[in-house]
């Protein structure tokens, strides 16, 4: 009987799926996983499965690395023994709100061209029996139901583990599930807010820009959300701070995060006035957002989608003659071979106008950004005078964490491979053993580094600490520059953007653990010990045989590596421990 | 001379060409036919040296093109059959690219590439990105990129796929040209009577095997009919009107 009821059930299930607008409602929502635009990209498309464990596994991990922090063991060891676990979670909380609302952010950015039909689906669907208006609201149920699955699956992992481990020290099982409850909401709407803005954003660019202007211009805005997204996300170290302060800042009234963080205190009535005014804020603000990017959505759909046969796709500009100029110019001065040349066009091209690559380098400079003005405000911290401040560890670390991030960032950019299937043309023009890869790799790296290196550098210490100072310390930042090129350039032998992801290795954490631990010394240890030296500069001189391992190191393992090591690759293969000969072939 | 020699490839243990040989002399415009899975992409990928052969050489004047397949390369112009290009590059700086690449000089090589685009009426939307070009302005651009190095070995595989017919009927007499100026051109299509046209030797692949290899009026004079009903002959034991009546009636079927 209940089998039989089942069946039936089923079987109506599997006949609503079939139905058009269940398959148009399907295929949206496929797509925003599967690559979008009208490019055949296939370089970031990594598959339902693993894009939703990504996402889940920063809140996962955070909960767990809190542990640490909440251990009752260790709470004793540091004589905490009375503490209030609410009051402790507060910073904690509004991390996983800002946490949660970056990554569907990013996640809305990331995808920003698959959330609307596109020319691709224009050309495959207008020829079909649809209406347009089924199209509309299959693509609306779609995103809808991705903004309720990402928002769920980004904060599966915290609305578990993190109420468990704030609860760790309390026997009654209510207060976890209260805890948990509250929490839930809190980043689960803050998740749906940030998603409906970023949505809102596209939508009203759609509204009020020209079909063209908003696709010239769309990157140049979601590079903006970007850098914002991870603004948001640094406000975790100082917003708790603020609202704790007896008269909390007016403007931390704008900053969204903390209306959701005042909504979860206000639920569990801990909030104070501020908490309490900002709480107010969370549901209207959620309300304005989400009807904002229903209307504009509407708006946009008519202006875009149903004109999309009328409107011609978008073009490069010409090349002015400045341009060509500054091309020749660096011919002559660093790009000697055709290789080189090409390479570095294509290279420069690609990092303008693929998307992927663009999000993930904006991605970078944010938080390079972020992490400098950070930087910079701490040199200027306890009243300190320009000159005073120039020559502090913080106001001197900035280079150093520009070049660091985006060194490190164009390396990892350049193993995300971009329209893969046209690599071909290098498989056929290149020498596989003209092992001039790195060579192009490291000019790239150097070319978009060391101006601004020396734009930031030499006026500023110029002006500030005359030409001595000045010198040493450009010079010491672009020594560092160059080692660190030479370091994350050890064993490079494909061309940038032409080969497959690489594929995850034993050896991937260390590598990771190794970036972590190259930053502290390079953006924080190496600026503290310049600091210090700056006053006697010969005592810079005791770097120099630190700098002489580090340049030895990439140096031995270039000329010991075999040439088959060397050889140029386009594919990604994983390390083979048998290896068939395959003799009857 | 470019030399097929005992030609064999194998994915795993499946084998897509079997032992194929063949020569091409300078002036020669060889074509290469074969249904779907016959081997022809295999074998073009061979040419060009993107894929190694599990056995036999490709020679080019009597030496192995895997000894220096940069030399090689530089003397080979190579149109794919599908046109996978960077969609975010306009047709010029594709251009620049290949030209780049090739070594060829700067000082000439912008107004060759104008020169050429101009030619294929490609022009006006030189500044366009590529993704925003029709099936056949791409292949034309695939087109100006095999030929601007003025390369001595034309490998072509199905060229005129998606070409509007003036550019299809340039692009016939062009190949016509190529080899009247000695130049080696290999020319693997579906298009039988374009094959006619202006192929002056053909090659028949079926399942990795050559199973015809002769000039075009000596196939068509050996069974006495015209290439495509040798081609049918040799390649294909199918009633084609029988398979198309078949199609129709599936075409009718309605749901019972």
């Amino acid at each position: 009987m209940i089998a039989e009821a089942l069946d039936a059930v089923c079987n109506k299930w599997e006949v609503r799926r079939q139905r058009p607008f269940w398959r148009l409602v399907y295929l949206f929502a496929a797509r925003v996983f599967r690559g979008g635009g009208d490019s055949d990209a296939e370089g970031l498309d990594l598959g339902i499965g693993l894009v939703l464990t990504l996402l889940a596994m920063p809140g996962g991990f955070v909960s767990i690395l809190l542990l640490n922090k909440y251990g009752t063991f260790l709470q004793w060891l540091r004589g905490a023994t009375n503490v209030d676990p609410l009051l402790v979670a507060l910073p904690d909380e509004y991390f996983f709100i800002v946490l949660s609302m970056t990554v569907t952010g990013a996640v809305a950015v990331w995808r920003w061209d698959a959330i609307f039909p596109d020319r691709r689906d224009y050309m495959n669907l207008v020829p079909l029996p649809i209406s347009t208006r089924t199209i509309f609201f299959a693509n609306l149920v779609a995103v809808l139901f991705l903004v309720a699955l990402v928002a769920f699956d980004v904060n599966a992992a915290s609305c578990i583990l993190f109420p468990m481990v704030v609860a760790a020290t309390q026997s009654k099982f209510l207060f976890f599930v209260n805890f948990a409850v509250v929490h839930a909401i809190g980043v689960l709407l803050a998740s749906v807010f940030a998603f409906f803005a970023v949505f809102s954003i596209i939508g009203l660019l759609m509204a009020v820009l020209p079909p063209r202007a908003f696709r010239r211009f769309s990157a140049y805005f979601r590079g903006v959300v970007v850098v914002c997204l991870v603004a948001l996300l640094c406000t975790s170290f100082a917003v708790p701070q603020l609202l704790r302060r007896a008269p909390a800042p007016r403007w931390i009234a704008l900053i969204p995060s903390c209306w959701f963080l005042g909504l979860c205190q206000s639920l569990r009535g801990r909030a104070g006035p501020v908490l309490t005014e900002l709480s107010r804020l969370a549901l209207p603000g959620l309300a304005i957002v989400a009807s904002t990017a229903l209307f504009t959505y509407v708006i946009g759909y008519r202006r875009h989608f149903v004109r999309i046969a009328e409107i011609a796709d978008g073009s490069a500009s010409a090349r002015t003659r400045r341009t060509r100029r500054f091309g020749l110019l660096l011919d002559r001065l660093a790009l000697r071979t055709p290789f080189h040349k090409a390479g570095f066009r294509f290279v420069g091209k690609t990092l303008l106008r693929s998307e992927a690559h663009r999000l993930v380098l904006t991605a970078v400079g944010g938080l390079a950004l972020v992490l400098a003005s950070q930087a910079l405000m701490d040199a200027f911290d306890g009243g300190k005078s320009l000159r005073q401040a120039a020559l502090s560890p913080d106001a001197l670390s900035i280079p150093f964490i520009l070049s660091f991030l985006i060194i490190v960032g164009l390396r990892v950019v350049f193993e995300i491979p971009a329209e893969l299937r046209s690599n071909w043309i290098f498989q056929l023009m290149t020498d596989p053993d003209g092992q001039e890869c790195t060579g192009l790799a490291r000019r790239v790296i150097l070319i978009l580094v060391l101006p601004w290196l020396f734009i930031i550098a030499v006026p500023v210490y110029v002006y500030l600490e005359g030409w001595l100072i000045a010198s040493l310390h450009t010079l010491l930042v672009v020594t560092w520059a160059l080692l660190l090129t030479n370091i994350v350039l050890i064993r490079f032998r494909k061309i940038p953007f032409t080969c497959t992801l690489p594929l995850f290795k034993q050896h991937s954490f260390v590598t990771m653990l190794s970036g972590c631990f190259g930053f502290l010394i390079y953006a924080v240890s190496t600026p503290e010990f310049e600091s210090s030296a700056l006053a006697e500069p010969l005592r810079l001189l005791s770097l120099a045989p630190f700098a002489l391992v580090l340049w030895y190191i990439p140096y031995y393992l270039g000329t010991s590596s075999t040439e088959l090591e060397r050889r140029l690759i386009f594919e990604e293969s994983p390390t083979q421990t048998i290896e068939a000969l395959r003799l009857g072939d | 001379m470019l030399e097929a020699v005992h030609l064999t490839k194998r994915y795993a243990s499946l084998p897509a060409v079997q032992d194929l040989s063949f020569s091409l002399r300078p002036g020669q415009v060889l074509g290469c036919l074969g249904p779907n899975g016959s081997g022809k992409s295999t074998t073009v990928k061979m040419l060009t040296g993107l894929l190694q052969p599990t056995r036999g050489t490709v020679q080019f004047d009597g030496h192995n093109i895997q000894e220096d397949l940069a030399a090689y390369r530089k003397l080979l112009g190579y149109v794919p059959e599908e046109p996978h290009l960077y969609p975010y590059l306009s047709g010029w700086e594709y251009l620049e690219l290949i030209g780049t690449l090739r070594g060829m000089e700067r000082a000439y090589l912008g107004k060759k590439i104008d020169s050429l685009l101009e030619l294929f009426s490609l022009h006006p939307s030189r500044h366009a990105t590529i993704g925003s070009y029709s099936k056949g302005m791409r292949q034309r651009i695939l087109l100006i990129a095999a030929i601007m190095d003025d390369p001595e070995i034309f490998i072509f595989d199905e060229p005129l796929s998606g070409l509007d017919v003036t550019s299809a009927l340039i692009f016939k007499n062009l190949v016509q040209a190529l080899g009247h100026q000695g130049k080696l051109v290999f020319y693997c299509s579906h298009v039988l009577e374009v094959v006619e046209k202006i192929c002056s030797d053909v090659l028949i692949l079926r399942k990795g095997v050559v199973i015809a290899q002769d000039s075009v009026e000596n196939i068509g004079h050996i069974l006495g009919q015209s290439l495509e009903n040798t081609f049918l002959h040799l390649v294909d034991d199918v009633d084609t009107m029988t398979v198309a009546r078949d199609i129709v009636s599936v075409m009718k079927t309605k749901a019972a």
